[in-house]
């Protein structure tokens, strides 16, 4: 059975703003990019997953229930990294984590420390005095301190430094190990490269594609064939371009960068769209 | 029922305004319950023979001979109606709205807590408040009339008034809860949460100024708080307290069920 389950979900806004018709499901132990412009509906997808937002039509599920009517049981589950980060301002780092912490109803034993060490987070500092990517670390040991088995991170590296950037794929790469589930959303290619198995890229609302990241590739490769005038030139031109070789031939494929295949898919005019 | 460790933070938040307002009416209602002296009365009736309409507005009227009708005239018309009124309106929106507003609801929904519990911790937080503030004024009069005035209070009556003020505020208090729980923007949370209680005061005012502006009366919950009526055992006034308080149940619960039911963009 499928961890998260989307179907049909539908939330229109109006002016052609909200999401259409999303469905798609991560499961267990799958990482799941979501990819998306500003506005695409990224987020407001997400909020239906956490229950802030009772589904017009379709529906969502996470572990066979409810997201809205079963909201509290979900949330034991899962950790979350909301895609812009605001907190209780007067609270330093410290007391915020412990509030959660009791709040949750969590015991001593949780990863707090753990988190905090990974992220050289000194949380002693008031919040409101905490810089962009402090409050993103503390964002994620807010998430992963009750060691969720699903976790929902939206854009969760941003404001990070490229150094802490690895740690976090790192840390989604461990978690993924353990079979946890994750869905990810992300404008950075890299990191969903390295870590997403599948991707779904959301434009306009409407989910464009789904599939693994592999595939995505593979469908947009480009192959050549090319004729050179001795097999010596054959041979260098094989080696530098990474193709292969047959006598004066070469056989080299363009292997399209992620953010390449997402460009495609938002290049050019809405019409001119090109769903595969 | 509701979250201990969210109510404990959520009271630690409200501890400054609570200390504040208590240190402003300790000022007032000493300093007033201690001018209450026969030969001052006579200067008071003098100012209200002198500008009957000023002094009216502000709720206090000439004749107070008993010390309980005394401080009804001079705390219970303007003081006591507003400082815990201000207190409503703070912390009201500061419970909710300001929260959806912010985005920092997230922490308090993205967890294993159901938003009945949530909302019935904050409104439980904003009831607290109004409770410890008007216990709070009523130790304070009797502690201070009592050793000015050995004797001349009588505390059945005063308690009977704390009861009904404290109707009053419980109603004034989930009209700042509900718009806290309707609107998803501090603006509109404090435009209708401070302003209709603020608007009703002001009508409050006017009716009490008399002549034309007394019909003005009718369009005012503050009318239902009658403070003699209350002292002198009226039915019709301990009716009035009590539909403030059917009200309050009233307004609570449709403001739990909003926040229950609503869409959060956070």
């Amino acid at each position: 059975m499928s961890v998260i389950r989307i179907r049909n979900l539908t939330r229109d806004y109006g002016s052609g703003k909200g999401i259409f018709n999303i469905s798609f499901q991560a499961e267990k132990g799958e990482v799941f990019g979501f990819l998306g412009p500003n506005g695409a509906g990224k987020t407001t997808t997400i909020r239906h997953l956490m229950g802030f937002i009772k589904p017009k039509a379709g529906s969502c599920q996470i572990s066979g229930m409810d997201c809205w009517k079963d909201q509290e049981k979900i949330q034991k589950y899962v950790g979350y990294i909301p895609g812009e980060i605001s907190f209780f301002d007067h609270m330093n780092g410290r007391e915020f984590l412990k509030f959660v912490a009791d709040y949750r109803k969590l015991g001593k034993d949780n990863r707090m420390e753990e988190m905090l060490d990974r992220f050289e987070l000194d949380p002693g500092s008031k919040i409101k005095k905490m810089s962009k990517g402090m409050k993103q670390k503390l964002g994620i040991v807010a998430a992963f301190m009750h060691d969720p088995d699903i976790l929902i991170l939206d854009e969760p590296t941003s404001g990070l430094d490229p150094l802490m950037q690895n740690r976090f794929t790192e840390l989604i790469a461990e978690e993924k190990k353990k079979g946890k589930t994750i869905l990810l959303s992300s404008h950075i290619f890299d990191e969903v490269e390295r870590t997403c198995d599948r991707i779904g890229i959301i434009r306009s609302g409407k989910l464009v594609a789904v599939d693994s990241v592999d595939a995505l590739r593979k469908r947009h490769m480009r192959t050549y064939t090319v004729t050179l005038e001795s097999p010596e030139q054959a041979r260098a031109f094989a080696e530098d371009f990474e193709g292969v070789c047959d006598g004066t031939t070469v056989h080299v494929a363009a292997k399209q960068s992620l953010e390449n295949i997402f460009l495609h898919y938002y290049g050019g005019e809405n019409d001119q769209l090109d769903i595969i | 029922m509701i979250s201990w460790t969210l109510y404990k933070r959520e009271m630690k938040g409200s501890v400054k305004l609570l200390l504040l307002l208590a240190a402003v009416m300790t000022m007032y209602i000493s300093v007033i319950i201690s001018m209450y002296d026969p030969e001052l009365m006579a200067i008071l009736d003098g100012f209200v023979e002198a500008m009957p309409a000023l002094m009216a507005a502000v709720g206090m009227r000439a004749g107070a001979t008993s010390l309980i009708g005394f401080m009804v005239s001079y705390l219970y018309g303007f003081i006591l109606l507003i400082f815990p009124m201000v207190f409503s309106i703070l912390r009201g929106n500061g419970l909710i709205a300001k929260y959806v507003d912010k985005g920092s609801m997230v922490t308090l929904v993205a967890a294993p807590v159901k938003r009945r519990t949530i909302v019935m911790t904050q409104m439980f937080v904003l009831i607290s408040g109004i409770v410890l503030l008007l216990l709070y004024t009523t130790g304070l009069e009797l502690l201070i009339a009592q050793s000015s005035f050995p004797g001349e209070l009588v505390v059945p009556e005063l308690l009977k008034l704390n009861a009904a003020l404290l109707c009053l505020h419980l109603f004034i208090g989930s009209i700042c809860f509900l718009a806290s729980c309707v609107f998803s923007d501090t603006k509109y949370s404090v435009a209708f949460g401070a302003g209709i209680p603020a608007f009703m005061y002001v009508l409050e005012m006017l009716s009490n100024a008399g002549g034309k502006a007394g019909k003005m009366k009718y369009c005012t919950f503050f009318t239902l708080f009658d403070a003699t009526g209350i002292v002198a055992g009226e039915n019709r006034a301990m009716l009035g307290s009590l539909l403030l308080l059917f009200g309050a149940i009233l307004f609570f619960l449709v403001g739990i069920r909003t926040f229950c039911k609503k869409d959060l963009h956070i």
